[in-house]
Formats: C-alpha cells, sequence, structure tokens
C-alpha cells in the first residue's frame, strides 16, 4: 500500500510459511500517522490478529519484523529493526530491538515489514531481493552456529564476478532451533535477545531471513534532513554521554557507577555491591582487552567493544552480560566473561536471562533445593552448560526453561529474579525503586529500558534519591512513552541521552545540578500535567532534535507533545494486547527479595516499595484499579 | 593519608586508576590528581567511604576516596 510520506517504503510483505503463499499487507498512511513504525506497528499488527489465546508455538503465532520511518534515512543511531511475537517466556507479547544493519537491507528490498506466520514444513532460509522471494532448504544450515550460518549464507549468495551481494541477515542458533525460551535472533555480531524470538524462529523451522535490494528509501525534505542530521551528529558527538563516556567505555562503563550506587546485582540480586567488581569492570574491558569500537550503521556513538577471542576479533560484553556473568555469579575472571559472551552469541541466546537462570540454579543448589552441582564462583565447566543448555542436554534442559519455571519445580520463587517470566537486567533495583516499578510493569517483562530506564536519574546521570517513591511513577511513564516512540522511530534509545542538558551531566557538582536532583522527585504533579496533555507542548526542544528530524524524514507534523502521545499509545497498545492475554495488576510483581527483603539492614527504604508505586502509576496512565487502560483511554489514543 | 581510586572517563583520559595523597581538604585533593586541573576535578562525583560528602568534609587518615564521572547506558 503505497504511501505518501517519506521515509516508509509503503510494504509489508506477510509470508505464511505453512502454504508459502506471499502476500501485501494493507497498513494504511493513517495507521502510519497513528502507530509510526517498529515496535509499536508490530503491535498493532499482532494486535489485529491476536484474540490472546495464542500460544508462541503455533501456527497462530507471528513473528513481526519491523522498522522505523528513520530506519536507514541517515539520521543519528538509526539503523534499528524491531522483532515482536507472542512470547515463549512470558505468553504475552514481547518486542526485541536491534542495531547492526538489517533493517537498512530490508527498506532497500521496498519493506517497511515482513509478517511471518505459520510453521515450514521442512527447514527453510528465506531469501528475500527486491520483489522477489525464494524458500531454500536449510538442512545444511541447521545445527551450525550464528557466525557459521551467516558465513556460509554469504557464500550462498556470492554472485557471478565472486563478491557477495551486500544483505542483511537474521538467523538463529543452536538454541533456536531446539526452543531454548530464551533464544535470540543474532544479526551480523547484533543480537535482538530478549524474550525468546529466536525460539519462535526455531519453532517455525526457520534458520534464516537474508534481504537486500536496490530501493532508494524515500526522504521528505533530504536539503532539511541532511542539515539538521548535521547538527543532529555534532551535538551528540559533544554530549558527554553519547560523545565521550559511551565511546570510551561503552555501556560497560556503567559498572563502577552502578557499583558506587549499590545497584549492581550480585550473587543473584541478593546484594548491590560486588567486592571485586573492578575486576570486571568497564574500565579493565576498555584498558586491556578493548581492540576497537565499533558502531551501527550511521550511528556517531560506537558503543560497541570488539575484543580477541582465539586470535580473531569478535563483539565485547554489554554491561548486563558484564554483571550477571561477573558478580552475578561470584566470577571476577573477565576473560572468562568475554568467552562467555561469544559462546552465548553463537548458540543465540540471551545472555541476560542464562545468565540469571544460572545464578538462581546456583542458589537453589545453595539452600538445598536442587542438587544440580551449580556453586557460585565455581566457574569452570560454566561453557559446557550454556552448550549443553542450546542442545537441551542434561541439566542444560531444565535451564532452557529459564528461572521461572525452574522455581515452579523446585522452589525459591523469591530468588527466582524475573518479572512477568523474563529475567531482569543487572540493575538491582531495591537502590533504584523507580525502575523496580518500571521491571514490574513492564510490558514485556524484567526490561530495564521498557521499564523507562529510571536509574539514569537514580544514581547514574543524575542523583535523585535512589529509595524514595515520590515522583517515580510520573517519571517512569514519562519515559516509557519517550523511549518508546524513539524506538518506534527507527533510532537507538541511546539517543534520548540528548533529552538531558550536557551541563546537567558535565557539572554533577553545581549548584543547579543540586537542585534538580532535589526537586526533581517532587515534581511529579507537574510531570503528570506534561503526560496528561502533552499537546500543550506545541514545540521542538532544542535539545531534543528528534521531532523536527521526523518532520524532515517523513512529512509528517511532529511537536514534542505529540511525539510524547505516540509513545502513550504504543505503550497503552502492548499493555492492551497483553491484557486479552491476563496481563493485570497481579502479573506486574517482582519476586519477594525486591520488595519485601530490605538490601541494607539499617536502610529501611532499601526495598522496591511496589504496590505504593503501582498504585501512583495506573492513576498516572489513566488506568484502573486492575492495572488495565480504560475503554475512554483507548479510544482518546484511536487504539479501538 | 587517603587513597583515591578513580573510575569512568577521568580514569582513561588520565591513565590514572589510583593514587594516594596527603590531603586534609576537599581543595587540596582537587589539586593533587595526576593529570587533571582542579576545575576539571571539580566536576567529578567525589564518594568518600562510599558517601558523598560536604565541599567543607575534612579528610582522616585511611579515607578511601572514589572519583567517577556520571554515566548512561543501557
Amino acid at each position: 500500500m503505497a504511501t505518501q510520506y517519506g521515509g516508509y517504503m509503503g510494504k509489508v510483505l506477510k509470508i505464511d510459511l505453512t502454504t508459502k503463499e506471499v502476500s501485501e499487507y494493507p497498513f494504511s498512511d493513517r495507521e502510519r500517522e497513528l502507530f509510526i513504525g517498529s515496535k509499536t506497528m508490530a503491535a498493532k499488527i499482532l494486535g489485529d490478529h491476536l484474540k490472546g489465546t495464542e500460544k508462541a508455538f503455533s501456527t497462530e503465532n507471528l513473528l513481526v519484523v519491523t522498522t522505523g520511518p528513520l530506519t536507514g534515512t541517515g539520521a543519528p543511531s538509526a539503523s534499528r529493526f524491531n522483532i515482536s511475537t507472542v512470547s515463549p517466556q512470558t505468553g504475552y507479547i514481547t518486542s526485541s530491538n536491534c542495531g547492526g544493519h538489517f533493517g537498512y537491507y530490508l527498506k532497500k528490498a521496498g519493506l517497511d515489514a515482513l509478517i511471518l506466520t505459520g510453521q515450514c514444513e521442512e527447514k527453510t532460509w528465506i531469501e528475500i531481493q527486491n520483489d522477489s522471494v525464494k524458500f531454500h532448504n536449510a538442512d545444511d544450515l541447521w545445527g551450525m552456529k550464528t557466525t557459521r550460518t551467516q558465513e556460509t549464507l554469504d557464500d550462498k549468495l556470492r554472485m557471478k564476478n565472486g563478491r557477495v551481494r551486500k544483505n542483511g541477515k537474521i538467523c538463529i542458533g543452536p538454541a533456536g532451533e531446539n526452543l531454548v525460551l530464551y533464544s535470540s535472533i543474532v544479526s551480523n555480531d547484533r543480537v535482538s535477545g530478549r524474550g525468546g524470538t529466536g525460539a519462535v524462529m526455531g519453532w517455525m523451522r526457520l534458520k534464516a531471513v537474508c534481504v537486500s535490494g536496490t530501493k532508494e528509501i524515500p526522504i521528505y525534505d533530504k536539503d532539511k534532513m541532511i542539515a539538521h542530521t548535521k547538527k543532529w551528529f555534532k551535538y551528540l558527538r559533544k554530549h558527554p554521554l553519547t560523545g565521550d563516556q559511551l565511546p570510551r567505555l561503552g555501556t560497560a562503563g556503567l559498572v563502577s557507577s552502578m557499583q558506587m550506587r549499590g545497584m549492581l546485582s550480585t550473587k543473584n540480586y541478593s546484594r548491590g555491591q560486588y567486592e571485586d567488581f573492578e575486576k570486571v569492570s568497564g574500565e579493565v574491558l576498555a584498558e586491556k582487552y578493548n581492540i576497537v569500537n565499533k558502531g551501527c550503521l550511521t550511528c556517531p556513538i560506537r558503543c560497541a567493544r570488539t575484543v580477541e577471542i582465539d586470535g580473531r576479533p569478535v563483539k565485547g560484553p554489554e554491561l548486563e552480560t558484564l554483571v550477571l556473568l561477573g558478580g552475578g555469579i561470584l566470577n571476577n575472571d573477565l576473560e572468562a566473561v568475554l568467552k562467555w559472551n561469544y559462546e552465548l552469541d553463537e548458540l543465540g541466546m540471551d545472555t541476560i536471562s542464562a545468565a540469571n537462570t544460572l545464578s538462581y540454579a546456583m542458589e537453589a543448589n545453595e539452600k538445598g533445593l536442587w542438587d544440580n552441582g551449580l556453586k557460585f564462583s565455581e566457574i569452570e565447566g560454566i561453557s559446557k552448560i550454556f552448550e549443553d543448555i542450546a542442545y537441551r542436554r542434561g541439566i542444560g534442559n531444565e535451564l532452557a526453561e529459564g528461572s521461572k519455571r525452574l522455581s515452579e519445580k523446585y522452589g525459591g520463587k523469591e530468588f527466582a529474579i524475573h518479572a512477568k517470566g523474563m529475567e531482569l537486567a543487572a540493575y538491582e533495583p531495591r537502590k533504584a525503586v523507580g525502575l523496580g516499578l518500571g521491571y514490574a510493569v513492564s510490558n514485556r517483562g524484567g526490561c530495564h529500558l521498557n521499564g523507562g530506564y529510571l536509574v539514569i536519574l537514580e544514581g547514574l546521570g543524575l542523583s535523585i534519591n535512589q529509595t524514595t517513591y515520590h515522583g517515580k511513577a510520573d517519571l517512569t511513564m514519562m519515559f516509557q512513552d519517550l523511549m518508546e516512540m524513539i524506538s518506534a522511530s527507527g533510532q537507538c534509545l541511546f539517543t534520548s541521552y540528548a533529552f538531558f542538558p550536557a551541563p546537567l551531566l558535565k557539572h554533577p557538582n553545581s549548584w543547579y545540578v543540586k537542585l534538580v536532583n532535589g526537586v526533581l522527585p517532587y515534581c511529579g504533579a507537574v510531570v503528570r500535567l506534561m503526560n496528561k496533555y502533552p499537546e500543550m507542548l506545541k514545540l521542538h526542544l532544542p535539545v531534543f532534535h528528534h521531532t523536527k528530524g521526523f518532520e524532515y524524514a517523513t512529512g509528517m507534523k511532529m511537536t514534542f507533545g505529540h511525539y510524547m502521545r505516540c509513545g502513550e499509545r504504543g505503550y497503552n497498545l502492548e499493555r492492551e494486547i497483553n491484557r486479552r492475554f491476563g496481563v493485570n495488576a497481579n502479573k506486574d510483581a517482582l519476586p519477594s527479595r525486591l520488595v519485601k527483603t530490605l538490601q541494607d539492614p539499617k536502610d529501611p527504604t532499601s526495598k522496591v516499595p511496589l504496590e505504593k508505586l503501582k498504585k501512583v502509576y495506573y492513576h498516572a496512565r489513566g488506568w484502573d484499579s486492575h492495572g488495565l487502560p480504560t475503554k475512554k483511554l483507548l479510544k482518546k489514543l484511536e487504539i479501538i | 593519608m587517603v587513597k583515591v581510586k578513580m573510575f569512568g572517563v577521568a580514569r582513561l583520559k588520565t591513565g590514572v586508576s589510583e593514587f594516594e595523597a596527603d590531603v586534609h581538604t576537599m581543595d587540596e585533593l582537587k589539586n593533587s590528581v595526576p593529570g587533571m586541573t582542579k576545575n576539571e576535578v571539580k566536576d567529578l562525583v567525589i564518594l568518600v567511604n562510599g558517601k558523598a560528602v560536604s565541599r567543607w568534609y575534612r579528610f582522616n587518615d585511611g579515607d578511601e576516596v572514589v572519583m567517577l564521572s556520571p554515566a548512561g547506558g543501557g
């Protein structure tokens, strides 16, 4: 369905893997205006199909791969694509966002999105080139790890002149083939990690999708877009987080800050500090192991690390992996983490869920609930454990189910660290209670980003009171909506740091930063007003280049207020779909360790006051007391 | 004598991970960081024995100081 808007290719392709039927899926300009792209577009498509009875591993499920209107337009960090589906981990919808260049090539092939449904009769990989879709047998690829799979596919895409056709790929590894519930989908060396999207692809018997094409990505006002993009790049390069800290240290640079603030998950979230944190920190990673920084397409930040494993340059670990496979299991051997990170990517497994499942199992063993031989700080044999998980061998077959299901079998629900079935990220929320709320209410389960990432205010970027509940619910909603829309437009969430004017981060000891830190938690009413009536903000913020960039790329009118409203729509749409699957306030929960046990026995505030926070949050969102969007709200947001 | 540990961007910029300093006041500390001017140090988060302290804090022998910069990631 052609579009009047720039940034879009105007076509969504649906492939029924059972029948091999390929058809164009209608997606109108009105739907583009409302649901923008990427995860929100995917939610719209899923919402139009799902009734709430569908299982992840069933022909009724869809795997929806989407781009945003800014993907591939040259806007900074706009390489992102998204994969949404019913998650085998949570049973609700999940969305998993990925960088690299697959999204760009999907658009070069003329597609905004790809909908996959059904199940292939035989193991298959799909080749999409411009308007052609070919199904290939994947018997020879099945069982291969992710790098070898992609190298073999490149060989298959070699042209007569010997060169490999420029292409983007997504593929699964052995974990996805064997339906490990937290399998990832890998694209080059970037990973769509969370929610078990790889297992859904494995169930579909789909090993890989390769896309390539020669179509031009249209831009509504190219001259203005180019001029604006130059300014935008310059701004991000000068910003203390996107221009200095992230390029120098990557996400791993947060380890030391988290340690100082008591939010470094240690020994399966039983504490917030690890005495050996420095040995597994971003500083040591940068000083001793990082060969070169790497970035996704058109990214000025270049946060990815490159390390050497067996003489080969490979992707280094992100913060989450470093923390959860470091202090999380009481391991101070950084080289081991580098190796495991590589192995997990090769097997196609989410490092966060794998690490947390492992630390749950270690604690269950320590407490005598499950005699599995796994012990904190004993790291020999962990590589084999990961292989066993991916191939579902022995104890690995059980670990492949994740911590929620294991705790239902063996006990220890209080220390199975998940929300809605998906394991939490590396931030210990008892010293960042706003993020604790975010983890609990996040649409995809225990996610820091979908949860609003309030840690940026709670001690990392700014330093507001980490354990007060004041203001946290309204701020959580604001940041969730902001990030929802950044994702929907096809950009990396790291560009959201631009929202914080550089002086706030450059001068943490200045009077004005101290004032902001002191006052912000008590500005809940102001934030609520902005959340409730974003249309009042009919402007472009000077520090937030996204709105103008969106306008120039697409031709859609966009103000900051409208931007926020689109984010709110996306967040509520996912919640509404999850409602059909049974999500309500009871499911917005955290394990009792985090809400009942004090992290610091001397500090009565060092636990997540979840019920209190939820109540304010639901009210701020305009949801009912069951934590569900009201019909009135859904109508106002044009979701129904 | 206080023990100072450096983290974050400041550590990579100066190449200094830790040092000892014979200082009694914050002002003296800010003047004693190798490779950094007082103005640059002013913009670091400074924690003493794990806690934020006022600029008038007087150091005790054996205090452990941490210096780091605001950070973000995901």
